[in-house]
């Protein structure tokens, strides 16, 4: 079963469906190869949906994820393409969503203003900093640690969660609160 | 991570899967689980004493019919749907069903009005028939939710929400055989109550049973 230059879109479907019904048998080369050779597909059903690089790639690694968990809903019988297709799609369409939801709140890195402007006198800046380390200092602690963990060190909320010793939920609230705080006090000039 | 990295990770410890039956035979199986449940509730409270006569009389039989079809079709349409490559248009599998179904109970209200008038079709509360479809219904909801755990990472709301529709078409028939009800207006308003509220149940915990569970 190796991969044939020029062969026609059934009979590719019939090799990528007896390798997915090798693997579901527990055959490890066989998925290996599959899944290599599904690469392509996958990644142009997620470009056709999110037009950034890194989005469509996250894409494809969650399409990869979710075959896996479901890999034995796969019926031999059924042409393969489809069901691969249909998984690809379902995770771009979660990731497109996820994007729209946080376009609203970020700028684009390219386009958003220095933190400290470098136009600004030294002396300056030196007070902005100094104005930063106090506001952050009276913080409550678990404010601080969350915003520290989640946005300076950029752990993941699980990650974050397991160092922290707080739930998800309740570091979610903080790290809100944490920012809420320091842009009332800073970003009201 | 690179998705060529993440692929040898997936591939590195590969155990072997039992595919899962069919969408067919998990509908079988989903169903004798329903129909055990709704035959053992039958069995403890008894059947409703006038039972033949209704029969006769038309309406309740095919109340039942049409609930059990619209059952059967909601159940196989959920199981479709659990499957990543099937078309979501099996969702509109039980609609006709349904249709058949408010429209039977609709006929019967506007006879009712035409032999009894505003009597015939004034309602009064009927709280045992919301809490035997949503007593029934609701656990056998999460079961199929259970069954169809796999649907989680690919459309557990309308997997879920079909799963509720199901268990209470099921479990509507067990009512009709147990409880009093004469007047349509009662029993579609009632009976439609304890529908609506067990599928939007299900529909709510249905997603967080097949996470759990998957």
């Amino acid at each position: 079963m190796t991969a044939e230059a020029g062969e026609s879109r059934s009979d590719r479907d019939m090799r990528w469906s007896a390798l997915m019904a090798a693997a579901q048998n527990g055959d490890a080369r066989a998925y290996d190869r599959l899944l290599r050779e599904c690469l392509p597909l996958l990644r142009s059903i997620c470009r056709a949906r999110l037009r950034d690089a890194t989005d469509t790639e996250d894409a494809v690694q969650d399409a990869l994820l979710t075959l896996h968990r479901v890999r034995a809903t796969y019926d031999p019988a059924r042409p393969f393409t489809p069901w691969i297709s249909a998984i690809a799609e379902r995770r771009a369409l979660d990731r497109g969503r996820a994007r729209g939801r946080r376009t609203g709140r970020e700028i684009d890195i390219e386009h958003a203003g220095p933190i400290i402007d470098p136009s600004t006198p030294p002396a300056e800046r030196g007070l902005e900093r100094a104005e930063l380390r106090a506001a952050l200092r009276d913080l409550p602690a678990s404010q601080a640690k969350a915003l520290q963990l989640a946005k300076i060190e950029e752990l993941s909320l699980a990650e974050a969660s397991a160092r922290s010793g707080l739930s998800v939920g309740a570091l979610k609230v903080a790290t809100h609160r944490a920012l809420a705080t320091l842009r009332k006090r800073l970003g009201a000039r | 991570m690179k998705t060529e990295d993440m692929i040898a990770q997936l591939t590195e410890h590969l155990a072997p899967v039992r595919r899962l039956p069919s969408p067919a035979t998990l509908t079988l199986l989903w169903l004798g689980i329903a129909l055990l449940v709704v035959v053992s509730a039958v069995a403890v409270m008894g059947l409703r004493p006038d039972l033949d006569a209704r029969m006769a009389a038309g309406l309740d039989l095919r109340q039942m019919a049409t609930a059990g079809l619209t059952g059967v079709l909601a159940a196989l349409a959920a199981f479709q749907l659990s499957f990543p490559d099937r078309d979501r248009r099996w969702a509109l599998l039980p609609l006709p069903a349904l249709v058949l179904w408010l429209g039977n109970l609709g006929w019967g209200c506007l006879q009712d009005f035409a032999a009894h008038g505003p009597d015939g079709v004034r309602l009064t509360t009927s709280f045992p028939c919301l809490a035997f479809v949503l007593g029934f219904g609701l656990p056998l909801s999460l079961a199929m939710a259970w069954l169809a755990r796999h649907a989680a990472p690919i459309r557990p709301g309308p997997v879920a929400v079909l799963g509720g529709l199901a268990a209470a078409c099921i479990t509507n028939i067990g009512l009709t055989l147990t409880h009093h009800l004469d007047a349509a207006a009662m029993v579609l308003a009632w009976h439609g109550l304890a529908m609506l509220v067990t599928t939007g149940a299900a529909g709510l915990l249905g997603p967080k049973v097949m996470r759990i569970a998957v």
